[in-house]
């Protein structure tokens, strides 16, 4: 799950459960906050938090996110109207991840949803949803506990997240599959977890829990903490836009700069062929087509800067809405939101970068990118044969 | 019930296909609706909770051989295209007055006479000075009113805005001030202080949620007035029998269409399948499947309970919710001994009856409805339908059925409130016609909750209709049925004003034939 951008106004963010023991490890002490809770940006050093999640075991504090447990008969009719996730047709222990969208078809929200068991289903979101979830519960069979402030979670990120768990003792029942026990009154779950193209697992506990675990994983999983500057180059590499700083979202964000599915580069999280969701039927008749979409560009610079005019020859098409230094590529990436006509041709893009001037830019494939790719791909041949009956 | 449908009764697990269109409700919009489908060749299939086609506007008996008229008693809007399309005058539709007169009367006891047809009203105005201020109101008023008759009606569609660009910019100036201006507002820039500024307030804020001082109120008059009555505008009519006959008339309609009419069929649910409306189950168990489904029950029942919140989008879901309405009106049924004894009085019986409470008051019975309490300045819209009807001209009693508002709208209204309105609805009745309650034999009072639009829908055809503004956007929201492929709402809700209308019906059948046709599935 992404972050949502942080929150640069707030003065005193609150800690999460695992805020000591991030302090304590946090040699650079930069901090930041995100859904008002504090999180931290570095703690030892980008390079070195990013290389752990690439290589070996990174661990982070995914705290700030929010998460509600769904329970009752009707749960998984509720998941599948607010997200754009067919929760009925998840097995015990699978999960999906998905898009929650209001009902113009404009994207509200991230959504990640694991099946526990027959009735009970985890959800986390980027941002708190509690208000809406209730709204969209009213009339079903299905209670929405808001657990975040009860739980701790820590992301085990890399290819070697799942030694590292076992060498810690924590039971994860595998690679794909989520599991729950109850800990102290509180469900407890090991979920899978894809940040951007790093694979890894997700553990959910309860808050009192926090420093015993993290402590375990330290010291025997032989793990590194990693921070939000780290992450958000394996997220842009992998081609996943943040709520709020690449896309708008919240509800305070007019009607027309909210973002279709398509415009932010997640058209497959919204598959208009399977099942009903909210937004499906204005995404399917007659959403207005998206003026912008997003891409990753590689810019030939070091540093760029989020605002940045984007060129195509002498003229402003777009503009850069988050950027990170990839160490593998060294080079700057970034996101772009650029003309929909524009993004399949990218011949002589230029980005202002830094004092130097223009930098050449050139469109990056990313994971998320090549999903969406084949996505709309194949529902071009398939809605071809079903606007005959439409 | 057909022999068809007697069979699916009594075989529950049985699905019925081979049905091209559903129309669950047989109000009178849900009526129309099926008539126009069944007439452009589709078989359509109409189901009915009651027993008794139309029952909500029956005429009903009560203490004894008296009969009242339940729902409405007077027709303003009903619409002139549905009366030729479906050939109503073929099917019993007469009118035993077609341009009644009405008579307001004040708090001061003094009356005022205003001719049948609106447009000559201003003649009836003594003072020379204040009747060219009528005509002048008239004339812009109904210049308006003419205008937005098709957007009102819904059969250009609703975009005001485009609309409003091709009246001349004086009209257009006009329009958009009148349908955002309070009522108070309108008024004071046409007539002067007095009875016919009383009278014209009472008639625009009838039956409507929008108190006379907010804004948008006046909007009010300019839907009512969009009416016709066979070809009268802004006239009101007494049908023939009474307004039950227009529903006759309109199963009959549909009948000669042939419709199926099953009536004592409760839907249980409307099934939505891969996003689309794919028929109905029974309550009584099986299913009958048609690509089409026309809803002609409330809101509230057709999209929370029928579809229910599981295929709802989630904003859509809160906006129904939020259709419960806090004002209502209610109607009393009265059976008066004796006759009238003077001229005056048995003219004053085949007229329209209206008492208009003073602005103060009128505003505090709105402001108070709102809050749950019971007020006495209440806007009364008294008729004799006996005077109208042939059958009973002979009766020695009469029957008085009055219409009061504004009133608070309970769901669930206990006897002690029932009392109190009853009690302000006479007190009302006592300012215009002293002494009243002495000759009651016999009464019934009619709440928005015991009136329901169909079957057993919640909210009712006497529930206050919000002010024209958020009825127009309700409108469209509804008409779109949720946005659920197939499905077609007609409700009360997707009509502008209160009444007995039927272009929401027309509406609905046309948007399904539109979307029927352009699928390939042409009969």
């Amino acid at each position: 799950m992404i972050f949502p951008a942080d929150d640069q106004l707030l003065e005193q963010p609150r800690p999460t459960p695992l805020y000591a023991a991030c302090a304590s490890f946090s040699e650079a002490n930069v901090w930041t906050s995100v859904n008002g809770f504090a999180a931290a940006r570095i703690f030892s050093s980008i390079k070195a938090e990013y290389d752990a999640a690439r290589n070996g075991a990174a661990i982070a504090d995914f705290g700030p996110l929010s998460r509600y447990a769904v329970r009752g008969p009707d749960a998984a009719v509720f998941l599948s109207r607010v997200a754009s996730v067919p929760a009925g047709t998840l097995t015990s222990s699978e999960s999906a991840r998905g898009l929650m969208l209001d009902d113009d078809g404009h994207v509200l929200d991230l959504v990640e949803i694991s099946r526990l068991s027959d009735d009970l289903f985890l959800m986390t979101t980027s941002s708190s949803q509690a208000r809406r979830l209730q709204l969209a519960a009213r009339g079903l069979d299905a209670v929405v506990e808001n657990i975040s402030r009860s739980v701790a979670a820590i992301a085990v990120l890399g290819p070697g997240a799942y030694e590292a768990l076992a060498a810690a003792g924590l039971k994860t029942s595998g690679e794909n599959s989520a599991s729950s026990t109850v800990l102290r009154g509180v469900e407890t779950a090991a979920r899978p977890l894809q940040f951007g193209a790093v694979a890894g697992a997700e553990l959910i506990f309860p808050a009192d829990e926090a420093l015993t675990v993290w402590e375990r994983l330290l010291r025997r999983g032989k793990v590194t903490p990693i921070g939000l500057d780290a992450m958000e180059i394996l997220r842009i590499e992998s081609g996943a836009p943040r709520p709020g700083a690449d896309f708008l979202v919240g509800p305070n964000t007019d009607q027309h700069k909210r973002s279709s599915p398509v415009a932010i580069g997640l058209p497959h999280l919204a598959p208009l062929d399977s099942g009903w969701f909210n937004g499906r039927r204005a995404l399917r008749y007659g959403a207005r087509k998206s003026e912008t979409v997003l891409v990753v560009i590689a810019v030939d610079a070091d540093v760029c800067q989020a605002g940045a005019a984007v060129r195509s020859g002498n003229k402003d098409i777009g503009r850069i809405t988050s950027w990170a230094w990839s160490p593998s590529l060294k080079r700057a990436i970034a996101f772009a939101s650029v003309p929909a006509g524009a993004a399949g041709k990218v011949d002589g893009w230029t980005v202002q970068a830094g004092p130097d001037g223009q930098a050449a830019a050139s469109l990056m494939k990313t994971a998320e990118g090549a999903l969406a790719a084949a996505f709309l791909a194949d529902q071009h041949s398939s809605t071809e044969s079903a606007s005959i009956v439409r | 019930m057909t022999a068809e449908g007697a069979a699916v009764a009594g075989a529950p697990s049985r699905i019925e296909g081979g049905v091209d269109a559903i129309v669950v409700g047989a109000s009178a919009d849900g009526l129309v609706a099926a008539a126009y489908l069944a007439r452009a060749g589709l078989k359509t299939v109409l189901f009915e909770n009651a027993a008794d086609i139309g029952l909500p506007v029956r005429r009903r008996a009560y203490g004894g051989d008296k009969h009242g008229v339940d729902a409405e008693h007077l027709v303003f809007t009903l619409d002139p295209q549905v009366i030729d399309d479906l050939e109503l005058y073929r099917h019993g539709v007469s009118f035993a007055a077609r341009r009644l007169d009405t008579v307001y009367f004040f708090d001061d006891h003094e009356a005022l006479h205003v001719s049948g047809d609106v447009r000559n009203a201003a003649n009836d105005i003594d003072d020379d000075d204040e009747a060219a201020a009528f005509t002048t109101f008239l004339e812009d008023v109904f210049e308006a009113s003419s205008f937005l008759r098709p957007l009102f009606s819904g059969a250009a569609g609703r975009d005001f805005k485009k609309a409003f660009n091709t009246a001349s910019p004086a009209l257009a100036r006009r329009l958009n001030w009148m349908m955002t201006a309070s009522v108070d507002d309108v008024m004071a820039s046409y007539l002067s202080e007095g009875r016919l500024r009383t009278a014209m307030t009472a008639e625009t804020v009838f039956r409507t949620s929008s108190a006379p001082h907010e804004a948008m109120s006046f909007a009010g008059l300019l839907a009512k007035w969009s009416g016709e009555v066979a070809g009268l505008q802004a006239a009101c009519g007494v049908p023939e029998g009474g307004v039950t006959v227009v529903i006759d008339a309109l199963r009959r309609a549909a009948q000669a269409a042939n419709v199926d009419i099953r009536a004592s069929s409760a839907v249980r649910q409307i099934l939505i399948e891969k996003d689309r409306a794919a028929g109905v189950s029974m309550e009584g168990g099986g299913q009958v499947r048609a690509p089409i489904v026309v809803a002609a029950g409330d809101a509230r029942q057709v999209f929370l309970s029928l579809v229910g919140p599981g295929a709802l989008d989630v904003a859509f879901q809160q906006d129904v919710a939020a259709m419960t309405p806090k004002t209502a009106t209610a109607q009393l049924h009265l059976a008066l001994r004796g006759s009238p004894r003077d001229e005056e009085t048995r003219a004053n019986m085949a007229r329209r009856l209206v008492f208009a409470p003073p602005l103060e008051a009128l505003r505090a019975s709105f402001s108070n409805a709102r809050q749950g309490e019971v007020s006495d300045g209440l806007i009364i819209e008294a008729i004799f339908p006996q005077v109208f009807d042939q059958e009973a001209v002979n009766s020695k009693m009469q029957i008085l059925s009055v219409m009061a508002h504004p009133l608070p709208f309970d769901e669930n209204p206990e006897k002690d409130r029932q009392e109190e309105i009853r009690t302000a609805i006479l007190s009302g009745l006592e300012k215009f016609a002293p002494s009243i309650s002495k000759r009651i034999e016999a009464d019934q009072l009619v709440l928005a909750s015991d009136a329901p639009a169909v079957g057993d829908g919640r909210a009712s055809a006497f529930a206050a209709r919000p002010g024209v503004v958020r009825q127009l956007a309700l409108a469209s929201l509804c008409a779109s049925g949720g946005r659920i492929g197939g499905l077609y709402f007609c409700g009360p809700e997707s009509q502008i004003g209160a009444g007995l209308n039927g272009a929401a019906g027309r509406n609905a059948a046309r948007a399904a034939l539109q979307k029927f046709t352009r699928a390939g599935g042409a009969p």
